[in-house]
C-alpha cells in the first residue's frame, strides 16, 4: 500500500492540497527541530487553518493511529518538535492572527503561530507589556511557547509563561474542542487544566488559542554590567543581590569562553580578561531603577567585582540585551556542533553547581562554555564539539549524565525551561521518581488513549 | 542530549528516502554547511518565507536540504531541490541575523553551482549570461566613446583619494540606463571609463556558475585600474568578494570617501521633495553599507525610511525574469510602504531594483518615482547651477 500517497490524499481532503506537503524535501526539512543530533522522518507535513481543521487531522490521526507532532516555530531545544516515530508534523504558524489586545482587561486572545516578539510588539504598541521572552523569541511561537513554558531574561521578576496563561483553546487527540480557564484572574473551577497543558510538550493536546496576561509596559529600564574573576564570583553576587531584598528584571551571567564567543560577533568592547560577565538590568520608575542599579553594583564591587559599569543609554543597554541573547549561536562559532542543556538548581547553590559543572569537563576533557539566567537559578552549559569526532560526542553524552546527577543533588532539576523532549527523557525518572513517572503515563492515557499525540515524548 | 533511540525509529518512519548516507557529495563545502545550527533566527526576514510560511523556503530549511543533498538523503533530481534553489532570491538578509556565522550566500552559489549545472540552468538565465558576455550587444560602445579616458586617475579627485579610481558601466545599465553612468560622471568628472569593460560575473555566480563568475571578476579587476566605482550594489558585493573590498566602492561610499558635498536640494511643487531609499540587498546584506546614500539623500531632499527599506524588492538579479509572479509577490508590501509614505522619488541602488522598481510603480499608477542615487544628486546640483548664476 502506497501509505504517503493515502495520507497525502485524506489530509488534503481536510487542508485543501496547498497545505499538505509529502515531498522529500519537505519531509527532510522537518525531521529536526533546533536540537541537535535527533533527526526522525514523518510520512507528512501538513498546515492547518482552523481549529476545526486540527480536530479533524486529529481525529483522523487517532482513527487510523497515525503520529501527530505538533510544530510550531520549530526553535525548540530538547527534541519536542522531532517525529520519533514518524506520522505527521503538524505546523500551526498559519493560525498567526493576534484577536484581541485589552488594555481594560490586560490580556490578549492570540492564535499558536503568532511568533513571540510579534505579541510583544502588538502588546507595546499599546503601552503594555507581554512579559516572557525567551532567547528566540524573533521566531518562537505563542503555542510553542505555551507547550513547553519557555522561560527568557525577565523570570526573576516576571516569572515564565506559566505565569501569563490564563485560558487556552486545545483540541484532544480524539477530537473534542475544550476551553480552560479563560479571562480570569480567579477560576478554581475544576482541576487547573490550564497549567497542565502548559509545558505538556504537545503530548497531550494541540493548543488553538490562547489568553495571555499582560502588564502595563513599564516606563524605563536600565543595564548594568559587572566584570568577575570568575563565575562562582558572579554567582556570590546574585546569591547576595538577592538576599539584599532587590529582585531585578534581569540578571543573566556568561562566562569567558562565552563572552569571548559573543565579542566576536557582535563586537560591543566587552572585556575578554575577565572571568566571568553578570548583566543587571531593571525596569519600571526611573528613580528606583537608578537606585537599584546603584545598590547591585555596589554589591557586586564587595563581592569583588573587577568592573562595574552602567550602561549610558538604551540602545547601549539593548545592544547588551541582544548580545547574551545570542550567546548559543555565538558559541557554535568556536566548534559546528553545540550541545545545550538547561540544569536548573536553587539560586544560593549556584557557585556550587559552577564549580561541578566545570570539574565534570575537565575530566571528560570537553569544552563546556556556560551562560544563563543567574537570577534563576537557570545555566545553559553548552558543550562545543567537532560534529565527526564520536568518541567526544560519546563523552559528551556521559558528562551530562553527570551533570543532571549533580543538579538533582544540589535540589534542583534536569530542566528549567527549555523542556524534556526527547532529549532528556532517558533522565526524567531520576528526578521524578518512579512512581510520578508511572502517573505521567495515566495522564497522557485519559487524554490520548490511541497514543497518537508526539509518540516516544512526556507520558509514552 | 544524545538519544540512541531516535535513530532507531528512523525506520518505522518510511519516508523512502533512507538514512543519511555517511559519504558525502562534495557539492558543498563541509565547513560552510556545518555552520547551521537550526536556531531558526533567519526565518522571520526572509522574503519567501513570509510568503509562504514552510520551512523548506527558508534559510534554515534550505540548508537542511542542501544538507540532504550533499549526503544523498535526497536525489540529485529531487523536484524540491530544483525548486527551492531557484524560488530562494539569493538577498542574504539571513545572513545579518545569523549570529552562527553562516555564509549563505556562498552555499547558494555552491548549490546552483550543481543544481544548475550545463542545461539544467533556465534558458534565459543562459541567454542573459551569452549577452553579457558580449559588451558589444550592450550599447556599450557609444558611452565610451562618449566618455572614455582610457587611463584611469589622471586628474586628482577632489577631497584627496590618492588612489585612481575606475566607473565600472555595468552590463544591465548600459543596456538600459545609461543616463545613470553620465549623471556618476557629472558629479565625478575626474573617474577614467576605460573601454572594453566585460561583465563582473555576478549574473553568473548567481545563476549556477561560479567559475565563470570569479573569472569575469578577476578580468574586470585587470582591466579597470584603482578603486572600481559602481552604481550596482550586486556588483559592488561580487566583485568585493573576489578581488577584496578595498578595490571596490559602491558610488555612495565613493562619494562619501572622496568627501563629496552635495549640492542644491530636489524641489517639487514648490517644496522640498519627499524621498525615500530602497536598499541594495547585496549592499546591505553582504558588504554592510546602510549609512552613506541616507545622508546622501538627507543632504537634498526630505529622507523618509520605509518600514521595509532594508527587505529585498523581488528584482534580485534575473529573478524577476525568472520567476515574475513570485518577484511581484515580494515586491508587493514595499509598494504598499512607498504609498503609505507619500514620497515623490524612491532611490535605488542597483539598477535590478530601478527596473522593478519603476515597473511596479507604474502598474500601482503610484505617484511616486524611482531613479538611481546619481540621478538624484545631479537633479539637485543642476538645480543649485540654475540658482546660483555664474
Amino acid at each position: 500500500m502506497n501509505m504517503r500517497g493515502d495520507l497525502a490524499r485524506d489530509l488534503a481532503e481536510i487542508v485543501g492540497e496547498r497545505h499538505v506537503r509529502v515531498d522529500d524535501g519537505a519531509l527532510a526539512a522537518h525531521a529536526r527541530d533546533a536540537t541537535p543530533l535527533f533527526e526522525a522522518t514523518p510520512q507528512a507535513v501538513v498546515y492547518p487553518g482552523s481549529t476545526a481543521e486540527v480536530a479533524e487531522i486529529l481525529r483522523y490521526a487517532t482513527a487510523n493511529r497515525v503520529p501527530v507532532v505538533p510544530r510550531g516555530g520549530g526553535s525548540n531545544l530538547c527534541a519536542a518538535a522531532v517525529p520519533l516515530r514518524g506520522g505527521i508534523v503538524m505546523v500551526l504558524t498559519r493560525l498567526n492572527r493576534i484577536l484581541e489586545i485589552s488594555r481594560e482587561e490586560l490580556l490578549a486572545r492570540v492564535q499558536p503561530g503568532v511568533t513571540t516578539a510579534t505579541l510583544a510588539a502588538a502588546a507595546a504598541e499599546q503601552g503594555l507589556l507581554y512579559a516572557p521572552d525567551p532567547g528566540s523569541h524573533t521566531v518562537s511561537t505563542i503555542g510553542g511557547n505555551i507547550a513547553t513554558c519557555a522561560g527568557g531574561l525577565r523570570g526573576l521578576k516576571y516569572g515564565v509563561t506559566r505565569n501569563y496563561v490564563l485560558g487556552l483553546e486545545a483540541v484532544l487527540p480524539t477530537g473534542e474542542i475544550i476551553r480552560t480557564g479563560g479571562r480570569l484572574w480567579k477560576d478554581v473551577a475544576g482541576y487547573d487544566l490550564t497549567r497542565l497543558l502548559t509545558g505538556s510538550e504537545g503530548t497531550l493536546a494541540v493548543i488553538t488559542e490562547a489568553t495571555v496576561a499582560l502588564l502595563p509596559k513599564p516606563k524605563e529600564s536600565g543595564t548594568g554590567v559587572a566584570y568577575f574573576a570568575s563565575l562562582a564570583d558572579a554567582s556570590r553576587a546574585v546569591t547576595a543581590v538577592i538576599a539584599a531584598g532587590i529582585v531585578p528584571a534581569t540578571l543573566e551571567f556568561l562566562d569567558h569562553k562565552c563572552i569571548a564567543a559573543v565579542e566576536e560577533f557582535a563586537k560591543l568592547g566587552l572585556r575578554l580578561d575577565a572571568g566571568a560577565l553578570l548583566l543587571f538590568g531593571d525596569d519600571g520608575e526611573a528613580d528606583a531603577i537608578a537606585r537599584n542599579l546603584d545598590r547591585i553594583g555596589a554589591i557586586c564591587t564587595e563581592i569583588g567585582a573587577l568592573e562595574v559599569t552602567l550602561a549610558e543609554d538604551v540602545a547601549r543597554a539593548d545592544a547588551l540585551l541582544a548580545a547574551r541573547r545570542c550567546s548559543l549561536p555565538a558559541l557554535s562559532r568556536l566548534g559546528p556542533l553545540t550541545v545545550l542543556e538547561d540544569v536548573t538548581v536553587p539560586r544560593h547553590r549556584l557557585a556550587e553547581m559552577v564549580d561541578r559543572i566545570d570539574e565534570i569537563a575537565d575530566r571528560y576533557e570537553l569544552r563546556i562554555a556556560t551562560f544563563g539566567h543567574a537570577g534563576d537559578g537557570n545555566l545553559h552549559p553548552t558543550c562545543v564539539l567537532d560534529p565527526h569526532d564520536h568518541a567526544a560526542i560519546e563523552r559528551c553524552h556521559k558528562a551530562f549524565a553527570e551533570i543532571f546527577s549533580a543538579a538533582i543533588a544540589l535540589d534542583g532539576t534536569i530542566t528549567g525551561e527549555h523542556g524534556v523532549g526527547a532529549a532528556k527523557l532517558p533522565y526524567l525518572e531520576e528526578r521524578l521518581g518512579t512512581d510520578q513517572v508511572a502517573l505521567l503515563g495515566r495522564i497522557k492515557r485519559a487524554f490520548d488513549p490511541a497514543g497518537i499525540l508526539n509518540p516516544g515524548k512526556l507520558g509514552s | 542530549m544524545i538519544d540512541r533511540s531516535a535513530s532507531d525509529a528512523r525506520p518505522d518512519a518510511a519516508s523512502g528516502t533512507g538514512r543519511p548516507a555517511p559519504a558525502s557529495a562534495g557539492i558543498f563545502d563541509p565547513g560552510l554547511l556545518d555552520r547551521c545550527i537550526s536556531c531558526g533566527f533567519c526565518l522571520p526576514v526572509c522574503p519567501t518565507y513570509r510568503l509562504t510560511g514552510q520551512e523548506t523556503s527558508s534559510p534554515r530549511g534550505r540548508i537542511t536540504l542542501m544538507r540532504a543533498l550533499e549526503s544523498g538523503r535526497l536525489a540529485d533530481g529531487d523536484p524540491t531541490l530544483a525548486e527551492e534553489a531557484s524560488f530562494c532570491l539569493g538577498c542574504r538578509a539571513c545572513e545579518t541575523v545569523c549570529p552562527a556565522g553562516v555564509r549563505y550566500g556562498e552555499l547558494l552559489e555552491q548549490w546552483r553551482d550543481h543544481q544548475w549545472r550545463g542545461r539544467r540552468r533556465p534558458l534565459l538565465a543562459r541567454l542573459l549570461m551569452a549577452v553579457v558576455s558580449r559588451p558589444a550587444l550592450l550599447g556599450l560602445q557609444r558611452l565610451v566613446r562618449r566618455y572614455a579616458t582610457g587611463k584611469a586617475g589622471r586628474r586628482a579627485v577632489p577631497g584627496g583619494a590618492d588612489r585612481p579610481a575606475s566607473l565600472m558601466l555595468g552590463c544591465v545599465e548600459r543596456g538600459l540606463y545609461p543616463e545613470v553612468s553620465r549623471a556618476v560622471l557629472e558629479l565625478r568628472p575626474e573617474l577614467a571609463v576605460p573601454g572594453g569593460q566585460g561583465c563582473c560575473g555576478a549574473l553568473h555566480a548567481h545563476n549556477g556558475d561560479s567559475a565563470a563568475g570569479r573569472e569575469l571578476a578577476r578580468k574586470l579587476g585587470e582591466r579597470l585600474d584603482g578603486t572600481i566605482v559602481t552604481t550596482a550594489g550586486g556588483c559592488a558585493a561580487h566583485l568585493a568578494h573576489h578581488l577584496g573590498r578595498d578595490r571596490v566602492a559602491e558610488l555612495s561610499e565613493y562619494l562619501e570617501r572622496t568627501g563629496y558635498r552635495p549640492a542644491g536640494e530636489v524641489r517639487v511643487n514648490g517644496r522640498r521633495a519627499r524621498v525615500a531609499l530602497q536598499d541594495s540587498c547585496h549592499l546591505r546584506n553582504a558588504l554592510g553599507v546602510t549609512r552613506p546614500p541616507r545622508e546622501l539623500i538627507a543632504a537634498v531632499a526630505d529622507y523618509v525610511e520605509l518600514p521595509n527599506a532594508g527587505d529585498c524588492c523581488g528584482a534580485a538579479g534575473t529573478y524577476s525574469l525568472l520567476r515574475p509572479a513570485d518577484s511581484r509577490a515580494v515586491l508587493r508590501p514595499k509598494l504598499e510602504a512607498i504609498e503609505a509614505a507619500d514620497v515623490d522619488y524612491v532611490v535605488a541602488l542597483n539598477p535590478g531594483c530601478l527596473r522593478q522598481l519603476r515597473q511596479g510603480l507604474r502598474r500601482a499608477r503610484s505617484r511616486a518615482k524611482a531613479i538611481h542615487l546619481a540621478e538624484l544628486l545631479v537633479m539637485a546640483a543642476r538645480a543649485a547651477n540654475r540658482s546660483t548664476p555664474r
